[in-house]
C-alpha cells in the first residue's frame, strides 16, 4: 500500500505541535495535513472549502494536493483541550467526518481512557512514546486495525466500572500481560498463541468496549444524538 | 521517614481515644455512680431484713427481687454502655412502686422504720430513670414514685416531716442525677470536638508533610532540569538531557497517577516509589501503573520494595533498553493479595540453560519467600524478562 496516510493533530500545546511536525516530517509514508488547537477549528477550516486545516495556527502547506480537502485519515486528538470541550464529544464529531481517532495525552487518566474508547476512539497513547511507536499506531489505524498500548490495556484490564464488558479468560490474560509492559510477541508466547491471535484478542476487547459504549446512552444522550445527526444531515 | 512520622502520631492519638468517646465515658461514669447509689440502698435493705427476721415470706422475696432486678438493670448497662429502657421501667414499677405497697399489705410491716429500706430503693430508681428516660417520662416516674410512697408511708402512720423528707429525696435524686449527666455529656461533647479537631489537624499536617516532600523531590529534579534548560547553558537535544527529561516526566506521571487514584493504603506504593527512586538516579526510566493497592503488613511491603529494586537493577544491568515497566495491583482474582510485575523488553535469556543470577535468586525469590510470597520469572531469548511477585504466594 503505497498511499500516503494523511494525519491531522488537535492539540493546544504549540511546542508539541512543532515537535510532531518535525517528527512526522521525517516519515515518508505519513503527511501532516493540518494542526489545530480545537476540534471546532479543525472542522471549520474544512467546512470553509479551503484546504483542510489551512486556518489552523502554524499551518504550512507548500502544495495543496486534492487529498488535503478530504478529511485526514487519522486525527491525533489531545485528551484534554483548554477550551473545556468534552473528549467524548470531540471524538464523535471527528468520527462523523470519516477520520479515525488516536487519543494522545500527557498522563494516563484511566477513567477517561475508557470513556474515549467507548466513544469510538481507536487507540490511546501517552505522549512519552517514541516515534516508531507512534508511527506504528498510525499505520495500524490506517489499515483498519486497532492501535494498542500498555496504558490502554491497563485501563481496560483494571476497569471496575459496572458497565465494563465481559472478557473471556484468554482475552483477559493477554490484556493483563500486555498491560504489564510485555511486547505483544512475548505476551503471545507466554499464552502459547501467535502474535496475530493475540492482536485479535486485543482488538476484540476494544470492540467490546466500543459496542458497550452504545447501548448505555441515556434518553437525553439519544435525543441529543438524534438532534446532532439531524443537524448533520441538514 | 519524614512521611511516616506524622501518620504514626495520628494513629497514636486515635488509640488514646479508642477507649471511648467523651460522651461514652460520661455515660459509663453515670452508670457506675447510680450503681453505687443503688448498692448502698440494697445493703441497707439486706441488713434490715436480716436483723428483723420477719415471719412472713414477702420481705425475703422482696429483697431478692430487688437484688435480681438490680443485677439485670446494672449488669446489662455495664456491658452495653447504656441503660435498657424496659429494665428501667421494670425496676421503677416493681422495686419502686409495687414493693413498698406489697410490704404494707402483706409484709407484716406496721411502723415506718421497717418500711424505710424499701422506700430507699425508689430514690436510686428515680436517679436511674432521670438519666435514661425522656424528660416527660421522668416527670411521670417521679410523680408515680411520690404518690405510691406517700400512700405507703401514710398507711403505716408516718409523721409528715419524715414523708416530706423522703419525697424531697426522691425528687433531688432525679434532679441531681439529671444535672450531673447533662454536665458530663456536655464536657464529653466538647472533648470529642477538640479531639476531632486535633485529629483533623494532624492528618492535615501529615498530608502537608507529604506534599512538602514531593515538592522537595520536584525541586531536586524537574525544577532543576527546567531551570538549567531555560538558562540555555546546556544543549537540550543532548542525549543525556533528553534521558533525564524522560525520567523526570515518568516521575511526574506516577505522582499525578497516585494522587488521582486516591490511594488509601500507602504501604506498597511508598515502598515501590522508594525502589524506583533508587534506580532512577542510575539511568533507568520506569513506566509505572498502580491500581487498587491492597493493605499489607509492613514487612510484606518492605519485601515487595526490595524485590522490585533488585528486579529493576537487573533490568538496568542486563536489558540494555534503559526502560522498565512496573505495575502493581490488587490480586485480579480478588482475595486481598498483591500482584507486582517488573517487565523489560530487552534480549531476555534461555531459562533452561541460564542459572538465574544471584540478584534474581537471592534478593527476589528468597526475599519474597521470607514473607510468604512468590516470585516467578518468565523469559525467552529475544523476549524480554517478566518478573512477577505475588503475595500471598
Amino acid at each position: 500500500m503505497a498511499r500516503v496516510i494523511t494525519v491531522a493533530v488537535v492539540d493546544d500545546d504549540r511546542m508539541l505541535l512543532d515537535g510532531l511536525r518535525a517528527w512526522l516530517g521525517g516519515v515518508p509514508e505519513l503527511r501532516l495535513v493540518a494542526t489545530a488547537a480545537t476540534v471546532g477549528e479543525l472542522l471549520a477550516a474544512a467546512d470553509g472549502h479551503r484546504p483542510y486545516g489551512a486556518g489552523a495556527p502554524g499551518y504550512t502547506a507548500p502544495d495543496i494536493a486534492p487529498a488535503d480537502i478530504a478529511p485526514p485519515d487519522i486525527v491525533l486528538l489531545d485528551l484534554v483541550l483548554r477550551d473545556g470541550s468534552a473528549p467524548t464529544d470531540n471524538i464523535r464529531r471527528l468520527l462523523r467526518t470519516g477520520s479515525r481517532v488516536l487519543m494522545i495525552s500527557t498522563v494516563p487518566d484511566r477513567s477517561r481512557i475508557i470513556e474515549a474508547i467507548r466513544a469510538g476512539a481507536d487507540g490511546y497513547l501517552t505522549k512519552d512514546h517514541d516515534l516508531p511507536t507512534l508511527v506504528t499506531a498510525i499505520k495500524d489505524l490506517a489499515t483498519g486495525r486497532g492501535a494498542h498500548s500498555p496504558e490502554l490495556a491497563f485501563a481496560c484490564a483494571h476497569d471496575s466500572s459496572p458497565a465494563r464488558p465481559r472478557l473471556s479468560p484468554r482475552e483477559r490474560q493477554i490484556l493483563l500481560d500486555y498491560a504489564s509492559g510485555m511486547t505483544l510477541k512475548s505476551a503471545a508466547r507466554r499464552a502459547g498463541i501467535t502474535v496475530h491471535t493475540a492482536k485479535d484478542y486485543l482488538d476484540r476487547v476494544k470492540a467490546k468496549y466500543q459496542q458497550a459504549g452504545r447501548p448505555t446512552y441515556t434518553k437525553l444522550d439519544l435525543a441529543r444524538r438524534v438532534r446532532e445527526d439531524h443537524l448533520d444531515g441538514g | 521517614m519524614v512521611r511516616s512520622l506524622p501518620i504514626r502520631r495520628v494513629r497514636a492519638l486515635r488509640e488514646t481515644t479508642g477507649v471511648g468517646s467523651g460522651t461514652q465515658r460520661a455515660r459509663s461514669f453515670m452508670i457506675v455512680a447510680t450503681l453505687l447509689y443503688r448498692a448502698s440502698h440494697l445493703a441497707v435493705g439486706v441488713l434490715a431484713v436480716a436483723q428483723r427476721r420477719p415471719e412472713v415470706p414477702l420481705p425475703y422475696a422482696g429483697i431478692a427481687a430487688a437484688l435480681g432486678l438490680s443485677a439485670l438493670l446494672y449488669g446489662t448497662a455495664l456491658r452495653r454502655g447504656r441503660f435498657e429502657t424496659r429494665y428501667v421501667w421494670a425496676d421503677v414499677l416493681v422495686t419502686g412502686c409495687t414493693l413498698p405497697l406489697a410490704l404494707c399489705a402483706w409484709g407484716d410491716v406496721h411502723e415506718p422504720a421497717t418500711l424505710a429500706w424499701a422506700m430507699l430503693l425508689g430514690g436510686s430508681g428515680s436517679a436511674t430513670a432521670a438519666i435514661t428516660l425522656p424528660r416527660l417520662h421522668v416527670l411521670g416516674v417521679v410523680a408515680l414514685l411520690m404518690v405510691t410512697h406517700l400512700i405507703g408511708y401514710r398507711a403505716v402512720g408516718t409523721s409528715p416531716a419524715v414523708i416530706a423528707g423522703h419525697l424531697n429525696a426522691l425528687v433531688s435524686s432525679a434532679v441531681l442525677a439529671w444535672a450531673f449527666t447533662w454536665y458530663l455529656l456536655r464536657q464529653g461533647r466538647l472533648l470529642d470536638g477538640a479531639n476531632a479537631r486535633a485529629l483533623a489537624a494532624e492528618a492535615h499536617k501529615a498530608r502537608y508533610a507529604e506534599r512538602l516532600e514531593h515538592h522537595r523531590a520536584l525541586h531536586d529534579t524537574v525544577l532543576a532540569t527546567l531551570t538549567t534548560l531555560a538558562s540555555g547553558a546546556v544543549d537540550a537535544n543532548a542525549a543525556e538531557v533528553r534521558e533525564r527529561c524522560a525520567r523526570e516526566a515518568s516521575y511526574l506521571r506516577r505522582l499525578i497517577q497516585q494522587t488521582a487514584e486516591e490511594v488509601h493504603h500507602r504501604e506498597i506504593g511508598t515502598a515501590l516509589e522508594d525502589a524506583v527512586g533508587c534506580v532512577e538516579g542510575l539511568q533507568l526510566r520506569v513506566t509505572a501503573q498502580y491500581h487498587d493497592l491492597p493493605q499489607v503488613p509492613p514487612e510484606v511491603a518492605a519485601a515487595l520494595g526490595d524485590a522490585v529494586r533488585e528486579a529493576l537493577n537487573n533490568v538496568r544491568r542486563h536489558a540494555g533498553t534503559g526502560h522498565a515497566y512496573l505495575t502493581a495491583t490488587g490480586d485480579p482474582d480478588g482475595g486481598g493479595g498483591a500482584l507486582v510485575t517488573v517487565v523489560d523488553r530487552g534480549p531476555g535469556f534461555d531459562p533452561g540453560r541460564h542459572r538465574p543470577g544471584l540478584g534474581l535468586r537471592g534478593s527476589v525469590h528468597d526475599r519474597m519467600a521470607e514473607v510468604g510470597g512468590r516470585a516467578t520469572v518468565d523469559t525467552a531469548p529475544g523476549e524480554g524478562v517478566r518478573v512477577e511477585l505475588r503475595w500471598p504466594g
